[in-house]
């Protein structure tokens, strides 16, 4: 039983400790790959920690696909303490998988410090409130329902946080730019490269959240910029 | 003032375990140089007395406040190491393992120089970490000395006695009216063939009488909350509503027989079940000249794949009671496979055949079929269809899981298996508990047994029961969930609603809607930490920081 002298072990009470943002956190410190290995589904250790982190990992990969870091770096397997076999299998795999797609990016077709910029904005969405929220209720809305009953499907559940990363990494990436100072909704998209309707949606949202105000306007181009408040609101 | 950290290095060359494989010197080499190490020692065996007694006398002589061994596997020899330091006076979670053996020495013993690197990486991470280790306190708390058994079948009553006969105080609910169970819908008992109703009546005297046992029947649970050692109860029965405290709670509520409605012509006269046969053995009405039974029915196919296992017997011992009472009643017996383990069940099936009971092995995808006066069946051997004459059919059904489970596993906090059994806690290491502390299970709750088994399980269960029972105080692993920022906290819920073992609840306090530990529950799994958006949670010895750490050492070299 022998596997690649190119991965490091961290050890965990449970899958479900990982937080998604330690999955972004150690992309921007340099890791070219991340796999999270727990019990088997209805096996758990901890009763349910590998369901939750199933969510989490999918999540994590799909926020750091949408900005661009090729999703194949990141894996969720399964092996109990008694599968060494199993468990080396994943890991060769994944190795080699990694290696086909070469260092951090190399597959992305992106400059290192942009790249890392832009997970560390998937990053701040990963720990977004609403994330949490529907990523944490996944496994008991597909299976039990929502307070009204309502089942909801893999397929529906994915497609409600495809939906919210989309929103969410343009909403960070716009407080982002905005820490750099005040910008127009036509220089904000052209920035974080989405359409400036979109934009101009992800702008007009944050200023009815209050966090976002007008900074003022240039001919007929307002320009809009962070409100001063108490880091706790965001 | 911060207190400055001093690190102590141990690395363990495992005999040639490590050292075979691994440049052991360089590694201590290399520990030297880490950030806040202040001594490095390389032994042949570190968990030996010798390596013992030197991270002892380093503790002393170096004053270490932390201490880092890179050897094997923490699942044998964390307790060990923590101990150690806790002899030499240093709090043992100040402690942090590397495993170089298992995760390094072992699995690269062709690649002495990269499996070096990779061992000098995980001992800077572990050296990280340990930077970071803040001291535990193990985590203290009264046991209510009372338990709680569910279900007066058989395995519920013998562990009521047996936890009651131990001097503790329990209370026995059961929903029907009636101690007994499934044994009081029975005839005899294989293989001793005891009557099944007397034993069931004799065991709900002595559990009636009994002085620590108070009886609930006609009792459904409606809630329980809280932990080992401070669980609360509200039951109802017949309307009228009780609450009550207990440490414990032993899960004993049996199983059903399955009613195979629209199989093989069942008409619960004609054709009927093995718990109906037994049911006119009873009533002294049996008169058959021509039995078959035929095994597995609505068992082990796409609906229900597993084997119910006592069904065999209860046709052996029950072919057998036809044979003692109308010896020239034919009987036949349409299987797939035979169960008879143990030697008193093998000699009981050989018994059955003496006596002229006819086995004929059936093939699932050529079923039997049951027809007027007749069932055909496929003979295997014969390789044609052969007709048995028949004036009584029985269907030898499963167990399955009792109708409540879902319910009472929502109440408990504890799983069933895909066929909705109570499922323990580890199959081999262990059977009789859940894996929520506090909650054992026996009988057929968790899987069909024989009356034997079930017996030996509730004694087990009962047993296990009576461990935090009779500590009176229990300790937990402090490896828990701590509130670590109360500002940050808001009192969502978002955790609570997903803590596996219900260890955390809201409470208004003097700054609003908090989110409290409950210490003695928790397990540590840390889904509340990797979830709360706030990071107000954090895990003892698994926090954010420390895990990244951990993964700030490992890239740093390499960045």
């Amino acid at each position: 039983m022998q596997y690649t002298t190119d991965v490091r072990l961290i050890r965990l009470m449970c899958t479900g400790r990982v937080d998604p943002t330690m999955v972004a956190e150690a992309f921007i410190e340099g890791a070219d790959g991340i796999m999270v290995v727990g019990c088997h589904f209805g096996d758990c250790h901890y009763i349910s920690g590998n369901y939750q982190a199933r969510v989490k990992m999918g999540l994590a990969s799909r926020a750091l696909g949408y900005v661009g870091l090729n999703a194949a770096r990141v894996a969720f397997k399964q092996c109990s303490s008694a599968e060494g076999d199993r468990f080396v299998s994943h890991v060769t795999t994944f190795h080699d998988s990694i290696c086909e797609i070469g260092p951090l990016g190399s597959a992305e077709k992106l400059p290192l410090p942009k790249l890392k910029d832009r997970v560390d904005t998937a990053r701040a969405a990963l720990a977004s409130e609403k994330l949490r929220w529907v990523e944490g209720k996944f496994t008991e809305f597909q299976n039990n329902g929502n307070k009204y009953g309502e089942k909801f499907t893999e397929h529906e559940m994915w497609r409600t946080l495809d939906t919210i990363v989309i929103d969410e990494i343009a909403t960070h990436g716009i407080l982002k730019e905005m820490r750099k100072g005040a910008a127009s909704v036509i220089e904000l998209a052209e920035r974080l490269e989405i359409a400036p309707p979109a934009a101009l949606k992800y702008v007009l949202a944050l200023q009815r959240r209050g966090l976002v105000g007008l900074a003022g306007v240039d001919g007929a181009t307002p320009s809009y910029r962070l409100v001063e408040r108490p880091a706790k609101a965001a | 003032m911060a207190e400055q950290i001093r690190i102590g290095v141990f690395v363990c060359n495992c005999g040639s375990n490590i050292a075979g494989y691994l440049d052991v010197k360089a590694l201590a080499e290399y520990a030297k140089i880490l950030p806040h190490v202040v001594f490095v020692r390389e032994n042949l065996y570190t968990c030996s007395e010798n390596g013992i007694n030197e991270i002892k006398a380093a503790i002393k002589e170096q004053g270490l406040n932390r201490v880092v061994v890179a050897s094997c596997t923490p699942r044998t020899h964390e307790p060990l190491f923590r101990g150690t330091c806790a002899e030499a006076g240093l709090n043992p979670y100040l402690f942090e393992m590397v495993n170089i053996r298992d995760q390094c020495s072992w699995v690269h013993m062709q690649e002495k120089e990269k499996g070096t690197t990779k061992a000098k990486d995980l001992i800077r991470m572990g050296v990280a970490k340990a930077a970071l280790l803040k001291p535990q306190e193990p985590i203290q708390s009264e046991m209510d000395p009372r338990a709680l058994v569910i279900g007066g079948g058989i395995a519920g009553m013998t562990a009521a006695m047996a936890l009651g006969n131990r001097g503790y105080e329990v209370t026995l609910i059961e929903k029907s009216g009636e101690l007994g169970g499934l044994l009081l819908k029975l005839d005899k008992l294989a293989p001793s063939g005891a009557d099944a109703v007397a034993v069931a009546r004799k065991q709900a005297d002595l559990v009636r009488r009994h002085p620590n046992i108070h009886l609930l029947l006609s009792t459904h649970i409606d809630e329980v909350n809280g932990y080992i050692g401070h669980f609360q109860v509200s039951a109802s029965t017949n309307g009228s509503k009780t609450q009550f405290g207990t440490g414990v709670i032993v899960v004993a509520t049996g199983a059903r027989v399955f009613r195979p409605a629209g199989l093989y012509g069942y008409d619960g006269e004609k054709v009927i079940t093995q718990l109906e046969l037994e049911e006119v053995f009873k009533s002294g009405a049996f008169a058959a000249k021509n039995v078959v039974m035929i095994q597995c029915v609505g068992a082990r196919n796409d609906e229900r794949k597993y084997c119910s296992r006592i069904c065999c017997m209860v046709a052996i011992k029950n072919a057998i009671e036809i044979k003692e009472k109308s010896p020239e009643t034919g009987v036949k017996v349409l299987y797939r496979d035979i169960q008879a383990y143990g030697t008193e069940n093998e000699a009981l099936l050989q018994r059955a055949k003496e006596l002229g009971v006819i086995f004929i092995k059936y093939d699932p995808a050529r079923p039997p079929r049951v027809e007027a006066g007749k069932v055909i069946v496929h003979h295997d051997l014969l390789g044609r269809e052969i007709e048995l004459p028949q004036d009584l059919v029985v269907l030898s059904t499963p167990l399955v899981a009792g109708e409540d489970n879902e319910a009472i596993s929502k109440l408990l906090r504890v799983s069933l298996d895909a066929n909705k059994f109570f499922l323990e806690g580890h199959v081999k290491l262990k059977p009789l508990d859940f894996a929520t502390d506090g909650i054992y299970l026996c009988g057929n709750a968790h899987y069909p047994a024989t009356v034997r088994e079930a017996v030996s399980q509730a004694l087990g269960a009962a047993s296990r029961a009576s461990i935090p029972l009779s500590k009176g105080v229990m300790s937990v692993e402090p490896i828990v969930s701590t509130l670590v920022d109360e500002d940050a906290c808001r009192g969502c819920g978002l955790c609570v609603a997903l803590c596996p073992y219900g260890a955390l609840e809201i409470v208004r306090g003097e700054k609003g809607r908090k989110v409290r530990v409950i210490p003695v529950a928790c397990k540590g799994c840390g889904i509340c930490a990797a979830t709360c958006y706030h990071h107000a949670l954090s895990v003892n010895s698994y926090s954010d920081a420390q895990i990244g750490e951990q993964i700030r050492a490992f890239l740093e070299e390499s960045a």
